[in-house]
Formats: structure tokens, sequence, C-alpha cells
């Protein structure tokens, strides 16, 4: 009789996994790779990235991949191709874009609209040929059209175009399947929704669960110094710990200050392949610590979790990194250095620090963001300094 | 992948010979659609961690990056057991002599082959070079496809209620396969639909054509056809692209012949029978992957078109159209005969309207059912699989009431349930029995535990034994007892 039991009626065959999208943000910035070119030349980067995005696509049918490159002067999509590609001057600016409207082709499509077909192999798996064309393809149409010029003028990287991007893409996916109900955060009610969701499968077991998409970013770093897009970055990752999407970082150069706190922030893997020894086997790294999506990573340890993570922040008015800065208590924005005339750059709040530069009430100095010494002297409240009133600005 | 269809597929491989394994992995797409297919979520993350490993991946390593919990635990245990079952994994020892895994050979370099291209294989189908004078459309070798299907189903199904079906006669090999397969009995010169044919027409439509291909793999190896070529033909069709016409030009003789009996299916579309190109259809397209094997196209035409033939009604079979309510009643939107007459099986049916059946599930309707050898979990997955939308935007999908009274129903009936399988007793120690047993648990072959006798009875048993002689090994003195002791073969029965 136990087969009638009501414990086990919604248990069945919970074990289908999500389809995931990967989104990979591949650093593209020319003055860093040419300073990896012996150890690890970025086509050969690609190839590796290329075996593992089709280790990807392999794992489940479902699975979807899009590509970023973080280039230089702009961002720009590699995978899947945009449909209309005559805008790519409109977009110069990479950190400020419009919301991914541009229509984007389906991975199905991508070889039929597309400019190129590939060749027809028959060692070759279809979709395997179609992406792994169409990316090199596109990579190719931005290496060639990256002028002098504009690798002189700006030596480092857009990856916080790249990253709203990717947001900006994983929402519209994410919207265009059924609500997950892991990602509350993600209500799309509507019934349109729901028959979409009805349109993926057909197969009861999935019907069980009600799925969605599970996302992840991966960004394959190379640059260095971000901090010039601190507050785009920070915003960006902070988006991504909400809508739960974790953030993988391969750092192969560079300083990581600002990656690793994303990887932390959205609980994603951080790893800093420093060595050359450690580039060579890129493929490795990828394979073993990156390929897992979340469904099996709560089923395995990860790597890179108990690694000291640097939680410094960049000022907002000279994008230098600081251990100690001044925060605005109105609107939390960090400063490297007493304002000039005591209003905040951002918020326009007038701010008076009648004690600076004299020696502050010791606490103990906490390594936590921004811990600012005029945040220091008002939790030291307590003490006979009187301090209550004066950290409280005027009305601006 | 745990669905019913590659659960059949998966069955039907573990029973093949080793060597046929070796054989069948030389072909890059084949491993492709195993790995894709037939493997849980954990032993892909495994194959892909360990593809590009230099060196054999030592057990101390897997557990130490397995998470101790209870479930992870079993995930793992399953994971592996399923990549030895299926002859991907190997036990090994590293350089310092520890115990270690690694893949099968043959496998990773066809997997590595497939991912990144090249070779001299042609696994995934050699396209037309010439375009064809007149193409085929997509539309075109769907209908092809759904029409030749649903002759099948149609077939098996007018099997059960006489004057039914019959719109599009099945080939005569096609009828012989039903057979063999036995979904329908032939009493005299009419077909009866079999207990096996009931649960083959409540199967989803991609759990069918495996059934129906698995019983094809068996009957071909007696009519001397080799089941590799069989087999990698079936996993190369998984990976064609739909649209595209592919040359029969490297296919062997018996790829050839196969052709023609996967046309008769729906799989594969010719103009004519010794045409030189062939066409996939969604059948074949989607074997390898969860994707709806037949297409739905029109997204909002869900429930409220009215009645346009089987082709329409076709499509709301795939996107679901059956409400069922508390009380027992159930409708269903749809005309066609194909799913009233199934749902007639197991139902009353009430009133029909032009886009609507109304039916009610009593006591005597279910209860005939099982008489006529359809099981309570067949109804239930039938019902669920072709749930509206509207239920499915519930947990669970169908009411609990309903689920539980037809489960009863059934049970009122049937007071024992037999199941081939293994004794194992005389374990040892209290200690090395619960770990006997939680292992057979984690597998998920343990069927019932006798606790106070000390012994447990299993599906199946070359796991278990691969268990128990690594257990003796380790404590060898003990050896002669230790050794499972294997008791059954035949018919034992447990009483729930």
């Amino acid at each position: 009789m136990n087969a009638v039991d009501a414990t086990d009626r919604g248990a069945t065959q919970q074990d289908i996994e999500p389809p995931s999208l990967l989104t990979i943000i591949l650093d593209t910035n020319p003055h860093a790779w040419a300073l990896l070119v012996d150890s690890l030349p970025l086509s050969k980067a690609v190839a590796n990235l290329l075996v593992f995005i089709n280790a990807h696509v392999a794992i489940n049918h479902a699975n979807r991949v899009a590509v970023i490159a973080s280039h230089s002067e702009r961002a720009e999509w590699l995978y899947p191709t945009p449909a209309q590609t005559g805008h790519e001057h409109g977009q110069a600016n990479g950190s400020t874009h419009d919301g991914g409207d541009e229509e984007m082709e389906d991975g199905d499509s991508a070889g039929k609209g597309g400019a190129v077909q590939p060749p027809d192999d028959a060692n070759k798996y279809r979709p395997f040929a179609q992406l792994e064309h169409a990316l090199v393809n596109n990579l190719r149409k931005l290496m060639s059209s990256t002028t002098t010029s504009a690798i002189s003028t700006s030596p480092s990287t857009m990856l916080a175009g790249a990253l709203t991007r990717a947001l900006a893409y994983i929402s519209k996916q994410t919207a265009a399947l059924p609500t997950a109900t892991t990602s509350t955060q993600f209500n799309y009610s509507d019934p349109s929704s729901m028959a979409g969701g009805n349109e993926l499968t057909t197969d009861p077991t999935k019907a069980h669960t009600a799925q969605g998409l599970t996302s992840r970013i991966l960004i394959l770093s190379v640059s260095g110094d971000l901090a010039d897009k601190y507050i785009e970055i920070m915003n960006s990752i902070f988006a991504c710990q909400r809508l739960s999407i974790p953030i993988d970082v391969l750092k192969l150069a560079g300083d990581p200050v600002f990656l690793q706190q994303a990887a932390d922030t959205t609980g994603g893997i951080y790893m800093s392949l420093s060595t050359p020894q450690a580039r060579a086997g890129l493929l490795q790294y990828l394979m073993f610590a990156y390929l897992p999506d979340q469904t099996a990573r709560e089923n395995l340890t990860m790597p890179g979790e108990s690694e000291g993570v640097d939680f410094r922040a960049a000022c907002f008015c000279h994008k230098r990194i600081v251990d100690i800065g001044f925060v605005c208590s109105i609107c939390l924005s960090i400063f490297c250095e007493p304002l000039a005339d005591g209003t905040c750059l951002l918020c326009g709040s007038h701010l008076s620090m009648a004690n600076y530069g004299r020696n502050p009430v010791v606490v103990p100095k906490k390594k936590k963001v921004g811990k600012g010494k005029k945040r220091a002297l008002d939790s030291g409240a307590g003490t006979p300094m009187g301090s209550g009133g004066e950290g409280t600005p005027a009305p601006g | 992948m745990t669905s019913t269809a590659s659960q059949r597929a998966l069955d039907y491989l573990e029973q093949l010979p080793g060597t046929t394994f070796t054989k069948l992995y030389q072909q890059p797409s084949t491993a492709l659609a195993i790995f894709r297919r037939m493997l849980p979520h954990l032993a892909k993350t495994l194959v892909m961690a360990m593809l590009y490993m230099p060196t054999p991946f030592s057990v101390s390593d897997l557990e130490t990056w397995v998470k101790p919990d209870h479930e992870s635990l079993q995930a793992r245990d399953r994971a592996l057991s399923i990549l030895q079952r299926l002859r991907i994994l190997f036990d090994t020892h590293d350089e310092a002599g520890r115990a270690a895994y690694k893949l099968s050979d043959a496998f990773a370099r066809s997997l590595r082959l497939a991912l990144t291209g090249g070779g001299k294989h042609k696994s995934f189908g050699v396209p037309c070079s010439t375009p064809d004078k007149t193409p085929v459309s997509i539309d075109y070798l769907d209908t092809f496809a759904r029409k030749q299907w649903e002759a099948i189903l149609y077939y098996v199904v007018g099997s059960a209620s006489a004057g039914l079906g019959a719109e599009v006669d099945i080939s005569a090999g096609t009828k012989q396969l039903l057979q063999k397969g036995s979904f329908v009995a032939m009493r005299g010169r009419v077909p009866h639909i079999t207990q096996a044919g009931f649960t083959f027409l409540l199967q989803e439509i991609n759990a069918q054509i495996w059934t129906l291909l698995i019983v094809y793999l068996e009957v071909s190896s007696s009519l001397q056809m080799d089941p590799v070529d069989v087999l990698s033909f079936l996993f190369t069709l998984g990976s064609l692209e739909l649209g595209i016409s592919y040359s029969t030009s490297n296919l062997t003789p018996t790829q050839q012949q196969m052709l023609e009996d996967l046309a008769d299916f729906g799989l594969v579309y010719r103009r004519t029978s010794d045409a030189n190109r062939y066409y996939p259809t969604r059948l074949a397209t989607t074997l390898t992957s969860d994707a709806p094997a037949l297409p739905n196209s029109s997204l909002t035409s869900t429930t409220t078109t009215s009645g346009q033939g089987a082709n329409d009604s076709a499509q709301q079979n795939e996107k679901g159209y059956i409400i069922v309510e508390t009380n027992y009643r159930l409708y269903a939107y749809t005309s066609s005969p194909l799913p009233i007459s199934i749902l007639s099986l197991f139902s009353t049916l009430h009133t029909r309207y032009p886009n609507l059946i109304t039916a009610k599930i009593t006591k005597s309707s279910i209860q005939s059912a099982i008489a006529a050898g359809i099981t309570s979990d067949q109804i239930i997955t039938y019902l669920t699989t072709h749930a509206h939308p509207i239920l499915r935007r519930q947990q669970p999908v169908l009411p609990p009431t309903v689920v539980d009274q037809i489960r009863l129903w059934q049970i009122e009936g049937e007071r024992m349930t037999a199941w081939r399988g293994y004794l194992i007793r005389d374990v040892g120690s209290a200690e090395e029995y619960e770990k006997a047993v939680a292992y057979a648990e984690a597998l998920g072959v343990l069927r019932k535990e006798f606790k106070a006798k000390g012994s447990f009875f299993v599906t199946r048993m070359d796991q278990m034994s691969a268990y128990f002689k690594s257990q003796a090994l380790r404590k060898r003195e003990m050896n002669a007892q230790r050794e499972a002791e294997a008791k059954g073969g035949g018919a034992s029965a447990a009483k729930r």
C-alpha cells in the first residue's frame, strides 16, 4: 500500500537539470594580449574556448551560449551574431548602451540567416560548426575593424559595457522562457510566458519541475586596470547578485581587484592563471572548474572559495583604488581625499568635517569596503567627541 | 537524463557485449549522442573534466571533489555506476598505485573528435553537395513524419476499438515489427492491442520512437544486420539537421536497407526508394535530444482553435490539451479520433463538442482499463504528459485526489507484485550489512530490505557483486564467506 502516499507524488524525477545559458565575456584588449603572446596567444585561447563552448553545448541540447568581446573601445557581440550590423559605430561607447534592443538571431537560425554559411563538413556536428564559424568570423571582423588610433587612445577594456550587454541578454532570454521557481526576482507572470514554457517540452518530467534557464557569466580577463569604470562594474555586479547569476572569473593577467569581488559577491569562481605553465593548461582549467553549471555545482566542491578577497574600492573622484577613503553619509559615494568645498560630487549634499586631521578615536581597522575615517568617527559616538552632530550634513 | 525514452535505450545498450561498445564508440556522433542522452548530469560533468586530463583521475581526488553530503554521494555513485555500465569509465591505477578512474580510450578519442571536429569518420552525415531540384520544406517533412507515425499509432489503437484508424495503411514490415514487439497480438486475422501496446500508446512520442526502434534493433540482429551499424546510424540521424538533404553515398548496405524501414516510420523522407538523397524528419533529429519530436509551431492556438482535422489536434496533443478537475471530470480540447480513443480507454466519455470532449474518470472506467492491462501509472503519466498549460501552472500538475484514487483503484485489484531479482543474505557483520544496503540504495537497485533476517533484495546483481568483490579484497581473510551469494535468477516474489 505504500505506493499511494502523498509524499512521493511530487518527488518523481526531479533530477532533470534545467538548461543553462553561459555568457562568456572575452577580454580582447590588444595591449594585454600582446603581453601574453609568448605563453598564450589569443588564437590559442580562442581555440581552447571553442572546445569549452562545444562541451557546454554538448551537455544539454537546450544549453545556450553567448559570447561578447570586451574590446578596447567598445563591447561587441561575437555570438550570436546581431541581426543588424549597421549601428556598430553608434555603439562606440560601450558602457552606456541601449539595453539589448537589437534582435539576436537564434542559435538555430544563425547559420541560415547569417551572411556566410559554414562549409558543409561531415566530420563535424553542425551546431558546433555553425557556432565556431560565427564566432571566429565575428572576431576577425572585430579585429580588422580596430584602428590603430583606437588602440593607442584606450589601453583598457570595455568590461562594464560587456557586462551590461550580457545582463540584458540574459534577462531577455530568461523572459522568453517560463519563470523559474528559483529566481523569484524574475516575476514575469504574464500568460504568454506560460505558453512559451509549454512549448519547450512535452516531457512530463520537465513539467514537474517548473524550470527556467539558469544563467551564468564567465569573464576571461587579461586587462588590469578597470578602475575608471568602477561604478558601472559594481552596479552590474550587484545586478547579477540580485538575479542570482554567478560571475565566474578566469584571470590570465592583470591585477584582480574588482573581478575577485565580483566572483565573491555573486558566488562565482575566481581563479588566476598567472604563470605560463598554468596558462598552458587553460583548457583543463576551463573543463574542470568552469564547466559545471549551477546544478552540478550543488554536488561539487568548487575551487578558489577560500582565498582572501581584496575588497578595496575605487574612489569616485579620481578613480584611484583606496584602502581608506571618505564616504558621503547621504549617498555613500567614496572619495580619496576630503572635498574642497564640503559638497558631495554626486548628490550635492553639504558635508562638514569638523574633526578631520586630529588623531581619531582608535577603532580597530577593518578591511571592509570604503571604511572611511568619517565613519570611524561616527561609530565612535559613545566617546566624548560628541561627533553626533558634526557628521550630519546640513541640507545642501 | 532519466526520461523513460532514454531509459529504454539505456537498458538495451547495457546488455550489449563490451566489444560492441568499443566498435560503437569509434563513431564521434555515437559518443556524443550517448554522452548527451544517456548520462546523468554529474556524469557528464565528470566525463568532461576527465576528457583532457593526461593522467587517470584518482578515486581520492574524486572523493574530495564531490561534496560529502548524502545527496551528492548518491549522485556520484549513480553517475559512476552508469558510466561503468556503459563501458565509458574504467577502474585503473595511477602512477602512485592508488585506485583511479580513466575513460575508455575509444570513447574519449571520439568525444574529443566530436568537440573539436576533424578526422575522416563522416559520422555526422554527408550533406548532398548539389541542391535538390525541388527542395522539400520543413513543413512538408513534419506533415510526412506525423502522417507516418500516426498511422502506426492508429493501427495500434485501432486494434483496441475496431472501426477506428486505418486511414493510412502501414507497411507489412511495420505490422510485423509491432507484432514482434508484442504491441499487438494477432487473434485470427484481427490485431488486438496488448498490455505492451497500451504502454507504448501512452508514452510521449520520443519514448514511443525509441521503444519501436529498440524492437527494430532486436529484430535486425536476427536478420544478419550488424547492430553496431544500425545503432550508429540511429545516433548519426540524431545529429543531423532538419531541412537538409543528406547523401546516401557513404552508407553501408545495412544502413541503406534501414533507410527504407525508417521511411516507413516517418523518421526519414525519401522521394523514391532508390533516391540518392534523404531528408531526416523531426522524429529523427530529436532522437538524441529532449526537444519535442513533433513541432508545435503556433503558440497561441493551444486551446481556442476549433477542430481542423487531425493535424491541428496533433499539435494540441503535443502542447497538452487535457484538464482534470478534482471532481474527476476531464475536459480535452481535441477533435481528433486518436486522442479521443485513447482517452476512452480509461474514462467514460460524456459530451462531444466541435473542439472539446468532456469525460469522467470513474471507478468502473479505470478498472476496465486495468483489466485490459493498463496500469495506473501509465494513465497518470499520460494525463501529466498531455496536461493543459493551465494545469501545468500548479504543482503537482494533476489534482492529488485523482492521482491517489486512480492508484487506489488499481491496488484494490492487485495485492502482489513480482520482480525478477536477486536475494542477498549472509552479508556478515551488521555494519557491513548496513553499508551494502546503503550502496544498493545509492545505485537504485534496492527493492526491499528484510532487516530482521539480514537479507535484502536487489534487481540487478553485476554491480553488487563487484562491490562485494572489492569488499572481500579488503578483508581477504573472510573471503569465502563474504563472496556475494547470488541467489535467484528465477522469479522471486516480494510482498508489498
